[in-house]
């Protein structure tokens, strides 16, 4: 079924990008400039049940209530951000659980609407750069392609090319393995120096988070492709994440205000010690 | 057991038992793993017994040391895919036996499994930082 267009599809964003909602909102406006209505849907209340997949009970559970919200939502396509999301759609929830929908990687359908969004990218968006680019997912979405084809669109930018390529489908899953990810990070500062570039650009949400500790002592920049693309529409963002991550002091980067409304135990025992932990390399 | 419980179990059943049926183990999805040179527990290996191992595991055998250590190493790189000259989507097959390794069909787990318990915790606790209430009420 091709997507007609103009059309309404929901933006499954996972559940670890609630850390980076702007990235959401910016998604969401970037599509619509391209002719997508999409309705975002994410968090533990749509689980692909890879956090709990060494348990079929809980994970299949889990799965067959997402496909089962998408199915009631009655759009015919879920616009996918995830990896791991994406990739147990296709091999373990629509299997098992029928889906009244299609799936299709964000990065495929802005690709596949590029000639609607390059007029779109009028502001220069002077930059060098290198995409974080990993080995997998790519063999199932090509987004080592179509991420640097599509910031290869903003005038003034220049998209760097390297045959580097990190382990894994992201840096969420190497991060367990011991020194895979440090190494990771010290291949990928040695490639930027090797071809000139001053920004390093990531694709996924969990290697953004990573990475942009990346930037601390460093004269480079660490953004997302949605961030740029963003950029050169003129769509105006915050990367709060990022501020708080390389903030001496996060607590003070995010005032006393935020914190009491996140709640003092959940952000002293949930957010503050990943904010405070040291840049892996 | 429920019924998406049944079901997700018997098509990791399914799924194992095809590929291993479709595998010859030649060993050239190990060949160019990425991990393999980053698992020190994989020095000893050798492509094809580490993958007759993992037949083993798809086939509800106990595996090999090493093929334990292999599907336990697999970070989804997919670069085995692409190498496999039976054409096998050979992530997928290092998928499944990462999942038996690790208990998710009720076996005793043979790899552990990095868990976070406060997953769904922290997701929201970030969610209310970076979402407004009003987007936390649409989009969660």
């Amino acid at each position: 079924m091709a997507m007609t267009a103009d059309a309404n599809v929901t933006f499954w964003y996972g559940c670890n990008m609630a850390r980076h909602g702007e990235i959401v909102r910016l998604v969401t406006r970037i599509l619509e400039a391209v002719g997508v209505t999409a309705a975002p849907a994410g968090g533990p209340g749509y689980c692909c049940g890879s956090p709990q997949e060494a348990n079929a009970r809980i994970a299949a559970g889990m799965a067959a209530r997402t496909v089962e919200k998408f199915n009631q939502a009655g759009r015919d396509t879920v616009v996918t951000w995830c990896p791991s999301c994406h990739m147990n759609m296709d091999d373990l929830m629509a299997p098992v659980t029928e889906a009244a929908f299609e799936t299709q990687h964000i990065t495929q359908l802005l690709a596949a609407r590029a000639e609607r969004l390059r007029p779109l990218l009028m502001r220069q968006v002077p930059a060098r750069v290198l995409v974080h680019a990993h080995h997998g997912f790519h063999g199932r979405v090509p987004v080592n392609t179509d991420v640097p084809m599509l910031l290869g669109m903003i005038p003034g930018l220049t998209v760097l090319d390297h045959p580097m390529r990190v382990p894994g489908h992201m840096c969420s899953a190497i991060a367990p393995k011991p020194g895979v990810l440090a190494q990771a990070h010290r291949d990928t500062l040695a490639t930027m120096a090797d071809v000139g570039a001053e920004t390093l650009v990531t694709i996924l949400h969990s290697c953004h988070r990573d990475a942009v500790a990346l930037e601390r002592g460093r004269a480079i920049r660490v953004v997302n492709w949605v961030h740029l693309l963003a950029e050169a529409m003129g769509l105006p963002y915050t990367d709060e994440y990022k501020l708080w991550r390389n903030a001496d002091d996060p607590r003070a980067a995010m005032g006393a205000e935020r914190i009491a409304a996140t709640g003092d135990a959940a952000f002293d025992q949930l957010v503050e010690p990943e904010l405070r932990r040291a840049p892996t390399v | 057991m429920r019924e998406s419980e049944q079901g997700l179990i018997a098509h990791i059943r399914d799924h194992s038992a095809r590929l291993a049926e479709a595998c010859t183990a030649c060993g050239a999805c190990y060949r160019v793993c990425p991990m393999v040179a980053r698992t020190p527990a994989l020095a000893g290996g050798t492509p094809e017994a580490v993958m007759a191992g993992i037949r083993d595991i798809l086939r509800d055998g106990t595996g090999t040391t090493d093929a334990i250590a292999f599907a336990g190493a697999c970070v989804r790189s997919g670069e085995c895919t692409a190498a496999c000259p039976e054409r096998l989507d050979a992530a997928f097959l290092m998928r499944l036996a990462s999942l038996r390794v690790r208990g998710t069909l009720g076996d005793t787990p043979r790899v552990k499994t990095p868990h976070d318990p406060r997953w769904s915790a922290r997701v929201k606790a970030f969610a209310r930082l970076t979402m407004t209430e009003e987007e936390r009420a649409e989009w969660l």
